[in-house]
């Protein structure tokens, strides 16, 4: 036990290590920061509300630097497409806020909202999950036909239609290879930070479908652009809540030991996968997202009258980062297995890198 | 069992379930005291 004395508990430091080191690597993998898994982890532990939104997003910040220097070490960062996304998104979170904040001066129930965001959540996974299947059996025919299959595959006809709007300037992503508009960059990328601002979901999660669906970015490339901007404005909200007193800096060091191992590990492991193994995990990531924190919200408005209710949130959240790793994990050994021509499930082939 | 792993929504429950398992013995015998 370590006594936080900013935060004023007694937690487990080794909680924290682990902690950091999980949500590091699933954040390294698909591209997110994790508050979904970190702030409900935190308040279990033990630590105020409003300390385990600020130490959550400082140690986001930290962690993001970690892995977004890993994967522009891999080439996946297009630092065009992140910059000109990167300010519709901040935009887009101030605008996001006004409007919650407009929303409950007219009495806009937060059940409304919940049920607003969870359309949103499951609607992604259903649209992720479609298209990655799709994308799987394409790979699986070609192999099949004996052609070579590339490390991205995606079956979305979305992106044609927006890079064919040709209004001026035209950006030019050389590492993503994309030709397309500013403005479109910048209108995703106001869409997607309103909806993370509205919705208080992470905008990670929006942001890397949106780069692949809309954009036409590949997902590894969707990836380590996403984490740039994490680095962005996870570093402005570390400095807010820094400047509230919301973050015991003891706790972000020992999250931030885990992360490190963590967010290189993820970040590395997008290297032996295909982009729709990728995708597949987003979507996992998701939908587990959205059933924990529907069964938090359930128990909360429930004015915390069933018990059972919080233990199955509690065990949900738990749970979703352990399958998640044990998910990344099982990928990159499958991969190494199928490398040395060893047996691995019919389904792996089509998701993972041969060389 | 290789031919139940070929599935990969089969894999995919089991993976959960195991997690869920994990998750959940962590909390009973050994979180919740801790947390206390």
């Amino acid at each position: 036990m370590f006594d936080f004395i900013i935060a004023g508990i007694q937690a487990p430091i080794f909680l924290l290590v682990l902690t950091g080191m999980t949500v590091g690597m699933v954040g390294g993998f698909i591209g997110v920061g994790g508050g979904y898994m970190v702030t409900p982890a935190l308040i279990v532990f033990g630590f105020p509300g409003y300390m385990a939104s600020g130490i959550d997003v400082t140690h986001i910040a930290g962690k993001s630097v970690v892995a977004t220097i890993r994967h522009r070490q891999l080439g996946n960062i297009d630092w065009v497409l992140g910059l000109a996304m990167v300010g519709g998104t901040m935009m887009g979170v101030e605008m996001g806020v006004r409007l919650l904040n407009y929303t409950k001066s007219i009495g806009l129930s937060g059940i409304a909202l919940l049920t607003g965001s969870v359309g949103i959540m499951v609607g992604l996974f259903l649209y992720t999950q479609i298209e990655t299947h799709r994308a799987q059996k394409k790979i699986q025919e070609l192999s099949r036909e004996g052609k070579t299959v590339g490390r991205e595959l995606s079956t979305s006809n979305i992106p044609k239609f927006f890079q064919s709007i040709s209004l001026f300037p035209i950006i030019r992503c050389h590492v993503a290879r994309i030709v397309i508009s500013m403005w479109v960059v910048v209108l995703v990328g106001i869409a997607t930070g309103t909806l993370a601002g509205f919705f208080g979901v992470g905008g990670g999660f929006i942001r890397v479908p949106a780069l692949v669906y809309m954009v036409g970015a590949t997902t590894h490339i969707a990836v380590g652009t996403d984490l740039l901007e994490i680095v962005v404005s996870g570093g402005y909200g570390a400095l807010r809540h820094y400047a509230s007193g919301n973050v015991d800096i003891m706790a972000v060091f020992f999250m931030i030991i885990g992360a490190m191992f963590g967010a290189q590990f993820g970040s590395i492991a997008t290297s032996y996968v295909r982009g729709p193994a990728i995708r597949y995990i987003l979507s996992y990531s998701l939908i587990l997202a959205t059933v924990g924190a529907f069964l938090r919200l359930v128990y909360m408005l429930s004015a915390q009258r069933y018990e059972f209710l919080n233990f199955f949130a509690v065990v949900f959240t738990l749970g979703e980062m352990i399958f998640l790793c044990l998910f990344i994990l099982s990928l990159v050994f499958f991969a190494v297995r199928h490398r040395h021509g060893k047996w691995v499930p019919a389904w792996i082939p089509s998701l993972v890198v041969v060389s | 069992m290789k031919s139940l792993l070929d599935s990969m929504a089969v894999y995919w429950c089991i993976l959960l379930l195991f997690s869920l398992g994990a998750a959940g013995l962590v909390y009973v015998f050994w979180l919740k005291e801790a947390l206390m």
